[in-house]
């Protein structure tokens, strides 16, 4: 599904270059769990933006479903941005002036959708989610671990093929983490979503069927 | 979508309140500016023009100078001419108006009636005044008829259906009501109250008192080219057999749609606009709502690290640059439209004070106004635009993964946001100084030693007394407490119109002639007015018996100004006893006088004879004993009753007249004076918002200061500098830009003040005050917040 071939990432500093990602070779297949592992600044949330069309390689081939993501126009990329990836943030990344249900709605606004399908759907997550009486609660309202419900919530609500996870879990606690990591194992099971997530911790590791260790840029074999 | 833009704009806009409150109330105070800037602009620009045949209505004006002497223009002109225009192919029709203010009594209601004017029969059709009653055709076409407006029907008579109704007038004759017309707009030229039959005056045509109006509508194919013609003509052979080789005499139509702003004659039946000064408030009023919209830019950009985490989130969401772009125009949509509410409905109740302040009568109303509210949709989606697009395209073009990551650079923008800064402070720095040199300018004229004394002398109309009244009233009046002296003269003192020609001028060649003003007066004219002779001697009650004579025997005793008698080429002595004619009037020169100045300051001081001749006397002028005014005024109004009982009593002090003649001056003060305190204070909301967000971006740079042991007073200064550079950097752009406009302006009277550097040290002093008033207030608060807190927070 996914394929990096040879992606670097670099920026200029004085007369040379400083990698961030270097030579990176990938092939993630659909419904893989994925944990991509490494020390800060080793380049694992580069790898992932890299993957979720938020950042350009500096080098190298990225092909999304075997079709070259540097040669699909403008158009293509939002679709495919829109339609099939979803992210989790670590700071969950919620819009404070929207509700519950306006921050799950938003992605597929984006879309397009039309209104009833759109209040069909949300309701559908909410009920999911078990959020139904806390939809028109804004976000400073919630505790950090039901942020991140909602945070996931609105990832999945745009039925993505595969969710990018930047450190779901590195602003909860465990309990809060176990139910988030649980919620994924379930998305990926059950939904057949492919999952992607970056995360320091080795528990969290053990959810998903595959770990890529990652340290100064290169993967570790 | 647009309901969740409009969502996120309202809840965004209610969050964070100051910023909001800052950004409405900055657009809204200009907006209110600019909606009353461009009435009076409008009102300014549509003189005249709405009526029906606005396009064939002409003035006359005249135009003479004697040989190598500059020419004066008038739009006085003899009442000969009327009927002769009439006669000519290219006039339609002509019509003649004499301003006369009258008494108008009705029962026991007298009131004397400044816009009360004369006119031929043809004046309601040619003019588009409408007539709620009465027929446009035959109002006016027999003598004591009388057409007035509808305010002064309800004044009068409490209603408006009064045709037929008598008003007596000037306490002589009645006449009779014919027609209501409704009440003049605030943009004719002719603003009447009254409007009499002409015929009413009884007149005989003549060619020696330029005292009319001559208005003609030209016929439909004829052209102004072609009447000028026939003027030149008529004019080239009236003046054949007068002997002044050289001289200028032309008869000139002039369109009434520009007599307001244009005419080199000036408006003369009201003060005169002036089409420069109109320039300079259209740029007010664009300047105004400029340095509001920055203060939106400014705000609207400063705040960006405030909302790059949304604008990241919704690009991670998948939406695109232009759909961000107009959630942010959405916001600045609901901000200039509360504004621009705002602002209407502040306008609309500061109309009344403006109308006061501009001397004019503007209305709101849908009618008159419907251009200003096509105007206010233009600065609507202008002002949005404007102001909205470049925030939106700033804020929108944000990278998403710096922005979720926290590499956002809070610099950003920081060099147009200077800009934009100094461009408002400039401006600010500027009107300070324009209102400075203005004020100076003002005082300079009221302060000026005239070379007379206009101070505690009391102005009374002498229209209604004959020279032998006159007389008793002055002894009566000299009796009283509290006068000192009294004297009369044509017309005011400090605004002398008479134009005349010097002729027979002993010692100069027969075809000398001199173009100069004077004023005929009563006796003790010199003395009331604190004028000083130089050379020769006042008037004795001999000379006064000399021009009491029948026309034919009359001695004149002339007295020449200084600069008369120099431009004569003489030494003030040796003018003493010359013999001169001046407009049929003959004489010798009995005095010469100290300059005076009886004119605007405008201009240098002009050759000016002062005469005494008992035919006229416009002003009564009663000179009262400092403190003891109301006292005067009281024993004046007893006498006034005792000798006209049914002319009521009116009077003024002499520093009005004065004040008249810089209305123009005084209200371009004022106007300049009130825009300059909205432009400074728009810029200083800026700054207020600009400097909290600083002061918010670097709390956490302030928190370590103030750790490493940073004083408040560092910190204040530490913030404080990088905005007190902006303004001195805008106070070296404006000063020179004000140096040189109002160094022009100053030009523009031979009489003025000078730019002193304090002026602008002080304009500076002031702008760099304000904003570190403005400033300290946020620094002072950050500057005293807890460290440990502000540090936890990161």
């Amino acid at each position: 599904m996914i394929q990096l071939q040879k992606i670097s990432r670099h920026y200029p500093v004085g007369f040379g270059k400083n990698y961030i990602l270097k030579d990176i070779d990938l092939t993630i297949n659909e419904g893989e769990f994925v944990s991509i592992m490494g020390p800060s600044g080793s380049g694992k949330s580069t790898l992932l933006h890299i993957m979720g069309l938020l950042e350009e390689p500096s080098e190298g081939q990225y092909l999304f479903e075997g079709e070259r993501v540097d040669k699909m126009n403008e158009k293509k990329r939002t679709q495919l941005h829109r339609g099939s990836i979803g992210f989790v943030f670590q700071a969950y990344h919620l819009i404070d002036e929207l509700t519950v249900y306006e921050n799950i709605e938003t992605p597929l606004l984006y879309k397009n959708i039309p209104a009833s399908e759109r209040k069909s759907r949300v309701a559908d997550v909410l009920d999911r989610f078990n959020m139904v009486a806390k939809k028109d609660l804004f976000p400073n309202q919630l505790s950090g671990g039901q942020q991140q419900l909602v945070g996931i919530a609105r990832a999945i609500v745009a039925e993505p093929r595969v969710i990018l996870a930047d450190e779901p879990t590195g602003n909860l606690h465990s309990d809060q983490a176990k139910v988030i990591m649980q919620l994924f194992k379930h998305l990926n099971e059950q939904d057949k979503i492919t999952i992607i997530q970056v995360t320091h911790s080795d528990v969290n590791a053990t959810y998903g069927n595959r770990v890529i260790q990652i340290r100064d840029g290169q993967i570790q074999p | 979508m647009w309901r969740n833009y409009l969502k996120t704009a309202v809840r965004n806009l209610l969050k964070r309140k100051l910023y909001t409150v800052i950004n409405i109330t900055g657009l809204a105070a200009g907006i209110t500016c600019f909606i009353l800037l461009a009435l009076y602009l409008q009102n300014e620009w549509t003189y005249d023009q709405f009526h029906t045949n606005a396009a064939k209505l002409y003035r006359i004006r005249m135009d003479y100078g004697e040989k190598d002497q500059p020419v004066t223009h008038t739009a006085l002109n003899f009442n000969g001419l009327g009927p002769v225009v009439k006669d000519y192919p290219e006039v339609k029709l002509m019509s003649r108006v004499y301003p006369y203010a009258s008494t108008v009594k009705y029962g026991d209601k007298a009131v004397n009636e400044k816009r009360f004017i004369y006119a031929d029969p043809a004046f309601f059709r040619m003019f588009s005044f409408p007539l709620l009653s009465g027929n446009a055709a035959t109002v006016l076409n027999g003598p004591d008829m009388i057409v007035l407006s509808a305010s002064m029907a309800n004044k009068y008579f409490g209603t408006t259906d009064v045709v037929g109704k008598t008003l007596k007038i000037n306490d002589r004759k009645n006449y009779q009501v014919t027609g209501v017309a409704a009440d003049a707009p605030a943009n004719t030229h002719l603003k009447f109250d009254f409007v009499a039959s002409y015929s009413s005056l009884g007149e005989k045509d003549n060619w020696n008192s330029p005292n009319y109006y001559t208005y003609v509508q030209l016929a439909d194919n004829a052209t102004a080219a072609g009447l000028h013609k026939n003027l030149k003509a008529f004019i080239g052979e009236m003046m054949k057999g007068a002997n002044r080789s050289g001289a200028t005499f032309d008869l000139v139509p002039e369109p009434v749609t520009g007599i307001h702003l244009y005419s080199v004659a000036g408006n003369s039946t009201e003060a005169g606009g002036d089409i420069r000064y109109n320039y300079i408030l259209s740029i007010i009023a664009v300047l105004l709502l400029l340095v509001a919209g920055i203060n939106f830019m400014n705000l609207a950009t400063a705040r960006s690290a405030d909302r790059s985490r949304e604008i990241g989130v919704r690009k991670a969401l998948g939406a695109l640059r232009g759909q961000l772009f107009w959630q942010f125009m959405a916001e600045s949509t609901i901000i200039t439209f509360c504004a621009i509410i705002i602002g209407l409905l502040l306008a609309a109740i500061l109309l009344p004070f403006f109308n006061n302040m501009a001397d004019t009568t503007i209305s709101l109303g849908f009618t008159n106004g419907y251009r200003i509210y096509a105007l206010l949709v233009v600065v609507f989606l202008g002002t949005t635009f404007f102001a909205g697009t470049y925030p939106a395209l700033f804020l929108s073009g944000f990278r998403p993964v710096q922005v979720l990551k926290g590499r956002m650079t809070y610099g950003k923008g920081g060099n147009i946001r200077k800009t934009l800064v100094v461009f408002q402070f400039a401006t600010a720095v500027f009107f300070i100084i324009c209102t400075l040199v203005v004020g100076r300018q003002l005082q300079y004229i009221q302060t000026k030693k005239l070379g007379m004394d206009r101070s505690q002398v009391l102005v009374l109309y002498g229209d209604h007394m004959n020279s032998k009244m006159l007389e008793q009233f002055k002894s009566r009046l000299l009796q009283q407490t509290g006068i000192q002296q009294v004297s009369a003269s044509y017309d005011s003192p400090v605004a002398v119109g008479g134009g005349y020609t010097i002729d027979n001028l002993q010692g100069k060649p027969a075809d000398y002639h001199l173009d100069i003003t004077a004023i005929p007066v009563e006796k003790d004219y010199l003395r009331t007015m604190g004028i000083r002779l130089i050379a020769g001697s006042d008037f004795t009650n001999a000379d006064i018996q000399d021009v009491l004579k029948a026309d034919s025997a009359r001695v004149y005793h002339f007295f020449l100004n200084e600069t008369a008698v120099r431009s004569l080429g003489w030494e003030p002595e040796a003018a003493i006893g010359k013999k001169m004619v001046m407009n049929g009037r003959a004489g010798l020169i009995q005095g010469v006088m100290e300059d005076f100045h009886f004119a605007s300051m405008r201009n240098k001081i002009q050759p000016i004879v002062v005469f005494p001749e008992y035919d006229y006397f416009g002003e009564i002028l009663v000179k009262t004993a400092g403190g003891k005014e109301q006292l005067a005024i009281a024993g004046i109004e007893n006498v006034w009753k005792e000798y006209l009982p049914g002319t009521p009593f009116e009077y003024h002090f002499m520093d009005e007249d004065f004040n008249g003649i810089y209305k123009a001056e005084f209200r371009t003060s004022t106007i300049l004076t009130t825009f300059s305190v909205v432009v400074i204070l728009v810029s200083c909301l800026g700054l207020l918002g600009l400097a909290a967000f600083t002061a918010e971006q670097r709390t956490r740079e302030v928190g370590i200061r103030k750790i490493m042991g940073a004083s408040a007073t560092n910190v204040v200064a530490l913030l404080s500098k990088d905005f007190i550079k902006l303004v001195v950097i805008a106070l070296c752009i404006a000063s020179p830009v004000a140096w040189y406009a109002m160094h022009h302006w100053l030009e523009t009277f031979a009489y003025h003040t000078s730019l002193n550097v304090w002026l602008f040290l002080l304009a500076g002093g002031m702008a760099v005050l304000i904003a570190l008033m403005t400033v300290s207030l946020q620094s002072v608060k950050a500057a005293l917040m807890n460290p440990a807190k502000s540090l936890r927070s990161e």
